[in-house]
């Protein structure tokens, strides 16, 4: 992941080329070769798969399963057919949790990251704080929050009607609440662990940047947006890029706290797709839409690297 | 980051799983292993691999015991007991048919026997209905049917789960009411509501979830003399008058203020317990809830709404798996096991569902141990089982998103309805062309 996320060092022209490099070359190859075929095996052979279901009809319980070209994906297109209405209306809430919650996920946790670097007393409890919430899976704080935040027996309706305010709000079962209710779980739940790369990003950026800044006459924030925001640029592009695709991959929160619902309205596109390809055995018409999932997220990802490429 | 990756590791695990089995198995048998007759099985020693999805509750400790008694009495016969999670049954099953490596006995649920029928995963068992000598009668009501798909009958019943009214008996003392009265019809459901209302209570606190909105809304729609699917499943027909008038009784119970607006799943069996609530329609496995060992409760027949008695209920039954090379004295020796098991049932009222034989539920001693099933007992005369048609869980997922957005004050049940029976039409077209039949 990391290595993917990083920019790749320029080609060495300033290097001699030659049998030296060659050598080094099929050394590291070597080094790479067990991961490599690992990844041969678990990510590259089933996505290729994946493209080849995609052209069938494939239901594992049924004897064959006949070849459909494009169709699983013409479907998806055409409005009114079975599964374009429910895919997009997917896509369009994996679109409303991604916007609502990367930015947080980026935001909260650079603040927290550079105020834990500051020499404070206890700052290694208050890291273990932070970080805490991503110990726990998913079924355990999605069970602890539909709980918490019964729109008639939870703790929040209680107290927030306790200090007088509206105490009926439906925190779980409708939306925009239930939006509300997903990324705050989400972010509480995960922004430890950004929190922590960011802060390793933080205690790499020499210490002597700040000293010169500070006799030029840098102020705090100065400094912070001079010197730690571009030191940290490469942290926070790899930061940026893993947190778009897991919220855009988002399942469990919203499958255990809201079940998708009202209707479909939280029923994010992973959730869609396990349930057209595991629960109503539709394999290819979910590796069709995993395909035009996928798309969609190497675009982003693509335009991400972009934007952050460091400029020459 | 750790998160993403486990997550697709299990991904591309699991789709690579799938892929090696689906190669595996891509010659696999398509057609039905011949029928195998039961009976007192005399042959050789065998053993049996026997699959349930009894993970949780009473089961784990019940069924181990069941099963080295019928072991000790038959010398001939032994029983594997291989409990997997109903989730991890449904992934697995299928392909290890295919491959000659699945039980030689199983549990299904009532909505799933078609399904694997309609794909010559089962043993046509009319041959070992027969022998074993059962009928329609040695069950309640329609429940030997609901095994039967395509005139072929592929299931032998096992346990049966009615709907029932839950009553919280605080509640309705405090209320003012007559604890002990029990409303069973409109009328006088609707005056235990008012008088509920009057005290600043919600009788009856609605949800739109499968558990147990949906059931609500199956039982009301039978009440209210309709049908979820036409008679052979090609169309769903839930949106008629009756599912009208039963959706429409439901999202009432909020605009008339007997119910909060926005429940969650479960939030109303716990408002009971909690004695926010005096009613709610759940499951006779709520009997065996701790939680209700603090409240001072009852369960009553579900009250009649329409025009006519009906109680939505599940069920669970025997099957008979077409193994690849499936040894017939292996499927005999099930054959037995099974009816012994049925004989032997009574203490499976433990696990809060009912068992299925009549002689079993008549059995005075039950209602000695388990008091608390006397109300379940007599809606079975006139309850209803899952619909039998293969892949039917796709077209039913659709009544639960009507229910929910409905209830939720989404759309009007009317439009609920239709938009799901339009959804719910493509799916049953989907699933023939699959499935066939």
């Amino acid at each position: 992941m990391v290595n993917t996320a990083l920019p790749t060092l320029a080609p060495g022209s300033s290097r001699s080329r030659g049998a030296g490099v060659r050598r080094r070359t099929g050394t590291a190859y070597l080094f790479l070769a067990p991961f490599l075929i690992l990844f041969t095996i678990f990510v590259i052979a089933p996505a290729v798969f994946g493209l080849w279901i995609s052209l069938h009809l494939w239901n594992p319980l049924i004897p064959s399963q006949p070849f459909v070209g494009l169709r699983n994906y013409i479907q998806l297109f055409t409005p009114g057919s079975l599964t374009s209405g429910d895919f997009w209306q997917s896509m369009q809430n994996t679109g409303i949790f991604t916007i609502g919650s990367v930015p947080l996920l980026v935001i909260i946790p650079l603040v927290i990251a550079a105020l834990l670097n500051n020499k404070i007393r206890g700052g290694s409890v208050f890291r273990a704080i932070f970080f805490a919430p991503y110990v726990l899976g998913v079924a355990v704080i999605g069970v602890i929050w539909k709980y918490l935040l019964d729109p008639q027996l939870g703790v929040l309706n209680h107290v927030l009607g306790a200090l007088g305010l509206p105490s009926d709000i439906p925190w779980t079962v409708d939306v925009p609440w239930a939006w509300f209710t997903l990324i705050g779980v989400t972010v509480w739940w995960t922004l430890g662990f950004n929190t922590v790369i960011i802060l390793a990003g933080l205690k790499g950026i020499s210490p002597d940047l700040y000293d010169a800044a500070s006799v030029d006459g840098a102020g705090t924030m100065r400094k912070f947006f001079s010197v730690t925001l571009p030191g940290l640029r490469p942290v926070m592009m790899f930061v940026t890029t893993v947190t778009i695709l897991a919220s855009a991959n988002m399942f469990g929160q919203s499958y255990l706290i809201t079940r998708g619902g009202p209707g479909h309205a939280t029923r994010t596109a992973i959730q869609y797709i396990a349930d057209e390809g595991l629960s109503q055995n539709q394999m290819g018409a979910a590796s069709a839409m995993s395909y035009v999932l996928f798309a969609f997220l190497a675009v982003i990802s693509i335009i991400n690297f972009r934007l952050q490429r460091e400029r020459n | 980051m750790r998160r993403i990756s486990i997550r697709r590791g299990l991904l591309a695990g699991a789709a690579l799983g799938v892929g090696i089995l689906l190669a595996a198995c891509s010659g696999g048998t398509g057609g039905n292993a011949g029928t195998v007759s039961g009976g007192k099985y005399t042959g050789p020693a065998v053993t049996i691999s026997f699959w349930n999805g009894w993970t949780g509750g009473a089961a784990p400790v019940l069924v181990p015991k069941l099963i080295a008694q019928f072991n000790k009495e038959h010398k001939n016969i032994v029983v594997k007991d291989v409990p997997i999670e109903w989730g991890n049954i449904a992934a697995k099953m299928p392909l290890a048919i295919k491959a000659g490596k699945g039980p030689d006995v199983a549990v299904l649920h009532g909505d799933d026997i078609a399904t694997y029928a309609a794909q010559g995963l089962l043993l046509k068992s009319d041959a070992i209905v027969k022998s074993l000598g059962y009928a329609d009668a040695d069950f309640p009501t329609g429940l030997l049917k609901a095994g039967n798909y395509q005139g072929s009958q592929y299931a032998i019943p096992w346990s049966v789960t009615p709907l029932g009214l839950y009553i919280n008996k605080d509640v309705l003392k405090k209320a003012g009411l007559d604890e002990n009265a029990v409303p069973t019809d409109q009328a006088s459901y609707v005056k235990a509501l008012d008088a509920l209302k009057a005290k600043g209570v919600q009788g009856e606190w609605v949800d739109g979830f499968v558990f147990t909105g949906t059931f609500e809304f199956e039982s009301l729609v039978w009440q209210f003399g309709g049908q979820l699917y036409n008679s052979d499943v090609s169309k769903a027909t839930f949106n008629s008058d009756a599912g009208v008038k039963a959706l429409t009784w439901m999202s009432d119970l909020v605009k008339k203020g007997y119910s909060p607006a926005k429940v969650a799943q479960d939030g109303n069996i716990n408002a009971l317990i909690g004695g926010k609530t005096a009613f709610n329609w759940n499951g006779v496995w709520q009997t065996t809830n701790d939680a209700f060992s603090k409240v001072s409760w009852t369960a009553a027949p579900v009250p009649q709404i329409g025009t006519q008695k009906a109680v939505w209920s599940s069920s669970t039954h025997w099957v008979f798996p077409a193994n690849k090379g499936q040894d017939p004295n292996k499927t005999k020796a099930s054959a037995t096991f099974v009816q012994w098991m049925n004989d032997h049932s009574l203490d499976w009222a433990s696990t809060g569902e009912l068992p299925a034989q009549n002689s079993v539920r008549n059995d005075a001693s039950l209602l000695t141990k388990y008091p608390n099933l006397k109300t379940f007992l007599g809606e079975l005369d006139y309850a209803h089982y899952e619909t039998v048609s293969p892949g039917i869980a796709n077209a039913n997922a659709t009544i639960t998103t009507a229910v929910n957005e409905a209830v939720l004050g989404k759309k009007s049940p009317k439009q609920a309805l239709d938009d799901a029976v339009a959804q719910a039409n493509q799916l049953l077209d989907q699933n023939k062309a699959q499935y066939g039949g």
